[in-house]
């Protein structure tokens, strides 16, 4: 683990501004890359510009947008989280099969997805911050648990949008100024996230966390709980998406959402957060899914066969994680500058 | 002796005269027959695994029914393989991809192993016979003839198959295509995109989306994936697109009744997997038992399905569509 | 004896794991225990295997890279271009091989000298060469491979012993010699523990790295070679998904994911352990899912033995009242 030697105080005010600038400036990051790639598409094919178009690719982004928040989270806190798509699935699944035997209830099923996200998050947190199993190793195998726990439970049936209520087929095509209900929902729980994490010491210390653990511990802060916290968050926000998929497309499989961890995963590190902790977004990580499918969209509108979308999300990953490594290289030089006009 | 000795010395007798006798005669029934379909899970191929199972226990075989849990060719693969270890008498499968598994199966083959593929084929060489829910031309008849109720005046048509190497879906797209342009009655189709969608329902549902968001002019998109046909359906729902773009192709009832109820969607089109299955499996038993010869013209009974003729190359024809409407979507239960 | 009491005690716990899951299979299927049998159902895990010795290198190092599945997509279909024009096998291996460490090298390259993280450089250039491969390839891919290409993933060695069993022992060993009895794999386990003091010790860190990162895409060519012969197709999405698979190897044969301990024979017996259990599982056509929660289970409870051992071992202490030694 490397130890930076990052003074706890003095400059604070100083550094909590261009700490707030380095993050501002990842966020317009992506939200520049964005802004280019819809440019270029536009200018290639008009026809993506329609309010249609755009519809339809926020409506794409939206629960991978939630997903890769909840993977943000994780990652903030110097963690990171491969059973995201089990989560959802299992939370779908048994939320689905529910709402299946019992028709007559209404939005109080809500809660059910996002208790068993949470419950299942925290199994994660558990593990990796009290059973101090390393993240990979500890989502690895509860990836696999969750995924089978939900085959088993469901005999592998899947269930088919007709046994839903019809409330929750309609809930995500229903719209508000014409736009879908689902992309409201995903922007108010960024958004809010957001605020969060900016606003609220706990959503900061999670940073302090990410930067670095060893000196947050020695400043006190209960870095177990916090990591614990932030899984059980991000299975929240998983069982949440999982909910909304499940509304979106109807049908509830056992393979609902298999490979979500690692789009979200990509989303997240387009959207600027850093897998090495302690910098990054989620308005970023949403950005990022923003853009996964936009990509997908556009490609899809200029003819370009499928594969090349994968070598191009491929390789926007890999310059969305150089772009990160520059940036932070570029913060610590103006940090240590700045320390060293400080100190007298 | 005691009561017990006699009794099981005389039923070990009767065990061993049996098994002499069976041993010398050939048999006709006692086979193991195993199935895997392209997932488990998934009420089709489930439907089929129940109809096989029936036609197993009429005819007195053992049937096994195992599979992946989500349409992976490595794992199809390794079913057969394992399949293969457990001795069976024949395999019956729906082959995710017609290639990756020819060199398994041809391995079955060399052991005397009879190979039934049905729903999805195998390479030729690699399998005794493939049952086929509809002639490759009917099937893209019966999507277009949905496709007129969908839109009687034509237009332009998107078509959705699950890959490249699914050589059922791709074989409609030929067919489809050919009506397209030679029968006058489908000449008001135009072709203008061609999807792939791996059976996934959030790859079909993208799919939709970005197909309508290409084509503004799309009429109906077309789905051999009974996977895609409802995803489809929803993507127009969810889009706002009901009464503008049309899904239609092949779908379980229970997947498509809502659409068909409410009037966005006027048709899809299926066949009884269940009796799909029981066909199947009875075909491979007779041609365990020796009575069925592969030859082009041969007419079998089998069972309660009815009648059947082989067709070349080992085909069997099923060849019952069912054009799932409002009115008759309710008579089905799968 | 002496021998068997100097293994480490992950392996040892890796041996008998796998002799119980044997048992366990015999149990479960009258079919597996069969000389035969057992031998074939290695050809399953040759292909995952040499790409988890590859990856084992590389997480020694305390790097990972899960872009070896792509590069594996991308060795075949190189070769499948090789087959249909009519080159032979022996001039088109080493040439694949190549090309692949090259994929490899790019993956070190970003991760040494630009300092990227190498989880997300790995997840891009997962995406970046299966592209590829898909681009080179078609969508269809490719079948007609000429014979020879499909020896080595098709044929039998030594009686009932798969030719690619035999390939696979032969780089276990090699990679086992490499990483324990050399030079270069001292240094890795060196840069895996403490990178700072190894570059301060003078060891070129970059260079190594992307060493190891080539050296593991070149054996993701010739698990390539392998998948031909045990698939008969080449195709942009050969092998998708098997990575998490290889890395579960990796971490359950005891190497740390943080790099700097563990061991390549750990990984060769967590391989057969991960083989016997999914061989006999599916020969009593135990369904996909149970297998992966028994998989899941077991690497969770396989990582989680020393936090439990220590646990037992600071109780231990407390009631035979010695000062309080603190843990790290």
């Amino acid at each position: 683990m490397r130890i930076e030697s990052q003074a706890l105080r003095g400059g604070d005010a100083a550094r909590r501004g261009l700490g707030q600038f380095a993050l501002r400036f990842r966020v317009s990051g992506v939200a520049l890359f964005l802004v280019l790639l819809c440019a270029a598409f536009a200018s290639l094919r008009p026809a993506f510009m329609t309010p249609g178009n755009l519809n339809a690719i926020i409506s794409n982004a939206a629960i991978l947008a939630i997903v890769a928040a909840a993977q943000a989270v994780v990652l903030i806190t110097r963690n990171l989280d491969v059973s995201v798509g089990s989560m959802m699935g299992f939370a779908a699944y048994l939320t689905a099969d529910f709402a299946a035997h019992h028709p007559g209830v209404g939005a109080a099923l809500l809660l059910m997805p996002l208790v068993i996200g949470g419950a299942l998050g925290a199994m994660n947190g558990l593990l990796v911050a009290y059973g101090q199993v390393s993240p990979l190793i500890a989502t690895l195998g509860t990836m696999s648990i969750y995924r089978g726990l939900t085959y088993v439970y469901a005999h592998g049936q899947e269930i088919t949008s007709s046994r839903l209520p019809r409330w929750m087929n309609e809930l995500p095509d229903m719209r508000l100024a014409g736009v879908p209900l689902l992309v409201l929902i995903a922007a108010a729980v960024v958004c809010l996230l957001a605020a969060f994490l900016s606003f609220y010491s706990l959503g900061r210390r999670m940073y302090a966390i990410g930067s670095n653990v060893s000196a947050s511990a020695f400043f006190g802060l209960r870095t177990r709980r916090i990591v614990l916290f932030a899984y059980t968050l991000g299975g929240v926000l998983c069982g949440l998406a999982g909910f909304l998929y499940a509304a979106r497309v109807g049908t509830v499989t056992v393979v609902l959402a298999s490979g979500w961890e690692l789009t979200s995963l990509a989303a997240a590190v387009i959207g600027g957060v850093s897998v090495a902790g302690g910098s990054g977004n989620v308005i970023g990580a949403a950005l990022g899914a923003v853009v996964l499918a936009t990509i997908d969209n556009g490609l899809v509108l200029l003819g370009i066969p499928e594969f090349w979308r994968m070598f191009v999300q491929g390789s926007a990953i890999v310059l969305a994680a150089t772009a990160d490594v520059l940036i932070a290289s570029q913060v610590r030089h103006s940090l240590r500058a700045r320390r060293r006009l400080a100190r007298p | 002796m005691r009561p017990h000795t006699i009794l099981f010395s005389g039923a070990g007798a009767i065990l061993a005269l049996g098994l002499a006798v069976s041993g010398a005669s050939a048999r006709d029934s006692g086979f193991k027959i195993m199935m895997t379909p392209k997932w488990t899970g998934f009420p089709y191929f489930e439907a089929a695994a129940k109809g096989g199972r029936e036609a197993a226990k009429e005819l007195g075989d053992q049937f096994v029914y195992a599979g992946a849990d989500h349409a992976d060719v490595t794992l199809q693969v390794e079913t057969l393989q394992n399949f293969l270890t457990q001795k069976p008498d024949a395999i019956e499968l729906a082959a995710i991809d017609l290639n990756a598994v020819a060199p398994v199966l041809k391995q079955a083959r060399k052991r005397g192993i009879v190979v039934t593929t049905f729903d999805a084929d195998a390479a030729q060489d690699a399998r005794d016979m493939f049952v086929n829910q509809l002639s490759y031309q009917q099937a893209a008849k019966t999507m277009l003839d949905c496709a007129l109720m969908d839109a009687p005046k034509g237009g332009e048509v998107a078509f959705v198959a699950a890959s490249p190497t699914s050589p059922n879906h791709m074989a409609h797209i030929k067919y489809m295509t050919q009506f397209i342009k030679d029968d006058p009655k489908y000449q008001m189709f135009k072709v203008v995109d061609t999807q792939y969608a791996n059976d996934d329902d959030a790859k079909s549902y993208d799919v939709a989306v970005n197909l309508m968001q290409a084509h503004p002019n799309l009429k109906v998109i077309i789905s051999s994936s009974a996977v895609s046909a409802p995803a489809g359906a929803r993507a127009i729902e969810a889009s706002g697109h009901v009464g503008k773009v049309f899904s239609t192709g092949f779908a379980l009832p229970s997947a498509i009744k809502s659409y068909l109820k409410d009037g966005s969607e006027k048709c899809f089109a299926v066949w009884d997997p269940e009796e799909l299955g029981y066909l199947a499996t009875y075909a491979t038993h007779l041609r365990l038992a020796g009575k069925l010869d592969l030859k082009p013209g041969t007419k079998f009974t089998a069972g309660k399905a009815g009648e059947y003729t082989v067709g070349d190359h080992g085909e069997i024809v099923y060849g019952k569509p069912i054009m799932l409407t409002k009115d008759s979507v309710d008579k089905y239960n799968f | 004896m002496t021998m068997i009491r100097r293994l480490p005690q992950w392996d040892m716990t890796l041996i008998a794991l796998t002799i119980a899951a044997g048992a366990w299979s015999a149990y479960l299927s009258p079919y597996y225990l069969n000389i035969d049998q057992i031998a074939d159902s290695t050809r399953q895990f040759v292909y995952p295997g040499i790409l988890a010795l590859g990856l084992a290198v590389v997480v020694i190092l305390g790097e990972i890279d899960i872009s070896l599945a792509s590069t594996l997509a991308f060795g075949a279909v190189l070769f499948s271009k090789f087959s249909a024009v009519g080159v032979s096998v022996w001039v088109a291996t080493p040439l694949v091989v190549a090309a692949c460490a090259a994929l490899g090298a790019l993956n070190g390259v970003l991760v040494a000298r630009l300092g990227l993280p190498s989880l997300a450089v790995t997840l891009g250039t997962m995406g970046a060469f299966r592209g590829l491969a898909f681009i080179i390839g078609s969508e269809t891919g490719y079948t007609n491979f000429d014979d020879r290409y499909l020896f080595i993933g098709s044929e039998q060695a030594f009686g009932p012993v798969p030719a690619s069993f035999v390939l696979f022992l032969a780089i276990a060993i090699g990679i086992g010699v490499l990483t324990h009895w050399t030079v270069f794999g001292r240094r890795c386990y060196a840069i895996g523990l403490n990178k700072e003091a190894s570059w301060a010790a003078g060891i070129d860190v970059a260079r190594l790295k992307t060493l190891a990162y080539a050296l593991a895409g070149a054996l993701a060519g010739v698990a390539a070679l392998v998948w031909i012969g045990q698939y008969g197709s080449a195709r942009g999405d050969n092998a998708d998904g098997a990575i998490l698979f290889v890395v579960t190897a990796v971490v359950l044969g005891g190497v740390d994911i943080n790099g700097g301990r563990g061991g390549i024979p750990g990984v060769v017996l967590a391989l057969f352990l991960l083989g016997t259990m999914r061989n006999g599982m599916g020969l009593a056509n135990v369904p996909g899912p149970t297998q992966t929660i028994v998989l899941g289970a077991l690497l969770i409870v396989g990582v989680l033995r020393p936090v439990i051992f220590r646990a037992f071992a600071r109780a231990r202490r407390l009631m035979v009242s010695e000062p309080a030694i603190p843990s790290n």
